[in-house]
């Protein structure tokens, strides 16, 4: 206990002292955890987006309007017997003009004025979302729209599955980049620390020479370390904060209308804890670095 | 205390800082190490403090032998020894108050009696009203008694020092073996090593006489 507010003095002396190099450690950790910080949140935004694409209607079996009630029924049963299939639910003509009517109410106009129904009833067809199995997909697919009394199979299955390749390779790269950033602060706080450790080789040797024990001698450089890594880390989540609410004041109707997205997510408060908690791994790494420098 | 047998210290090729040594010191002894200069005095200071390893030899004290010490038990004899060097080595953006409760700081002393032994021997130095002073205000003398302070303040039971009166004049130097002497006559053993043969007239002590890494005389 007293060791601690020992070590916690001394690194707040030597912060202070070197006070511009530490603001320069506090700015890589900063941007290396904004770095992860901000590919974290795309990365949960996306997660979701996808998530609720996947839920939406996946693949839409158009009937022809002569289709007759076997035809149907026959579509129906190749549906129910299908593994890759969820859910499919049957929209009849006057359940779509309905929908229409609904969904664009400026429209409703133009279905009177044509004095019949133009659309067509359909299947909407829910995939399950863990069958990766696009050539089984296909083939469904491919047979449904050959089969009697069907006029048209759409799916956007394929766009999807692309989406989230890119989303993965994304993933990879922002990976590899967040590491080496990691890694660099890690080495600035290592050398910052150092530095500061150099300015005061004096006060070491004399810690040496009275045997003090080497936990003593360490602490303070562990603790500026941490001290600095804690620091960016709040730093990086207050600007991540800052980022976070402009956008969402900014672009969050326009991202709700554009692609569905009601609102964007932040972190958990656990996952703050695990972000400042992680600053501080990487400032606790580079101290211990320059702690084994010093002798 | 202090046994030294045939002890022997090289550096690189072949030069002879101390060459087959053997003394002893006893217990509560105050004894001078003279010489010329390069005759060997720092480097046995630095043996004692195990800053160094004998090339040769054993170097026993309170019957332990300082090469066979394990790093934890090199930190533990050290807290017993209190050392002061020619250059005083204060660190200068200390007060002289905190550069004195540095060591009982530096080893974990609570704070209450950090301050309570740091306090106590500026008095006993003589120098309580200068606590605030940065080292660098003070003149050579008082600074060599805040170097003295520093090495008394936790109670060591063997005081070492290289040349403490090597900057100062005579009556000054007078003083501050003056302070020697009164550690001594506490129970504390003394080893000073000068080449002030004048000042150990003075005081008095015996005087080992080393040249060439030996001891040539006894006195
Ligand atoms: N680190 C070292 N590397 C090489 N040689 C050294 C080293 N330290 C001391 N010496 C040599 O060992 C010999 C003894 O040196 P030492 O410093 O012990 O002498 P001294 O008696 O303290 O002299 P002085 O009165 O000048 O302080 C000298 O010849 C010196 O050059
Ligand atoms: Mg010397």
């Amino acid at each position: 206990m007293r060791a601690l507010k020992y070590f916690f003095a001394e690194a707040g002396a030597s912060l202070w002292h070197g006070r511009r190099a530490a603001a320069l450690a506090i700015l890589t950790v900063t941007v290396g955890l904004f770095l992860l910080g901000f590919f974290l949140l795309v990365n949960a935004n996306v997660d979701r987006l996808v998530a609720q694409w996947a839920q939406a209607a996946e693949m839409s079996v158009y009937l022809t309007d002569d289709a007759s009630a076997e035809q149907r029924a026959a579509v129906e049963a190749t549906l129910a017997a299908s593994p890759l299939v969820r859910s499919f639910e049957y929209v009849s003509k006057v359940d779509a003009l309905a929908r229409f009517q609904h969904d664009f109410k400026d429209l409703a106009g133009l279905t009177n004025e044509l004095g019949e129904n133009p659309l067509p009833a359909a299947f909407e067809v829910r995939l399950r979302s863990s069958a990766g199995d696009q050539a089984g997909i296909d083939a469904l697919a491919a047979s449904l729209s050959k089969a009697p009394g069907v006029a048209d199979v759409r799916y956007d299955r394929q766009w999807l599955n692309r989406l989230l390749l890119a989303v993965a390779l994304l993933r990879g790269v922002s990976l590899v980049i967040i590491t080496i950033v990691g890694i660099a602060a890690a080495l600035t706080v290592a050398n910052v620390v150092r530095l500061a450790a150099y300015a005061r080789l004096d006060e070491i040797e004399i810690m040496h020479l009275v045997g003090s024990p080497a936990a003593f001698i360490r602490g303070p450089f562990v603790v500026e370390g941490v001290l600095q890594g804690g620091i960016g880390a709040l730093g990086a989540l207050l600007l991540l904060w800052a980022g976070y609410a402009v956008a969402t004041a900014r672009y969050g109707t326009m991202l709700a209308d554009a692609i569905g997205l009601d609102g964007l997510a932040f972190f958990s408060p656990m996952m703050m804890l695990l972000l400042v908690v992680g600053g501080m791994a990487v400032g606790c790494v580079g101290g211990l670095v320059a702690a084994r420098g010093v002798r | 205390m202090i046994e030294a047998y045939h002890l022997s210290k090289v550096y690189s090729r072949g030069v002879y800082a101390l060459r087959d040594l053997s003394l002893t010191v006893e217990k509560g002894e105050f004894v001078f190490l003279t010489g010329p200069s390069g005759a060997g005095k720092s480097t046995f200071l630095r043996l004692m403090l195990r800053q160094e390893l004998p090339s040769e030899g054993q170097l026993m004290v309170s019957g332990r032998n300082l090469s066979d010490l394990r790093p934890r038990e090199v930190q533990s004899y050290r807290r017993s020894v209190g050392f002061v060097f020619q250059d005083f080595k204060l660190i200068p953006r200390k007060t002289v108050f905190e550069n004195v409760a540095f060591v009982p700081r530096v080893l974990g002393a609570p704070e209450a009696s950090q301050r309570r032994k740091a306090f106590q021997v500026l008095k006993w130095v003589g120098l309580q009203h200068r606590m605030t002073a940065l080292p660098l205000d003070l003149s050579g003398g008082e600074q060599q008694r805040i170097a003295i302070a520093r090495a008394l303040v936790n109670d060591p039971m063997l005081v070492l020092a290289d040349e403490p009166t090597g900057n100062l004049d005579p009556d000054l130097s007078l003083e501050i073996m003056n302070l020697f002497r009164e550690i001594n006559a506490r129970g504390t053993t003394v080893v000073v090593a000068t080449h002030d043969r004048e000042l150990i007239r003075q005081v008095g002590r015996r005087a080992l006489t080393l040249d060439q890494g030996q001891i040539v005389e006894t006195s």
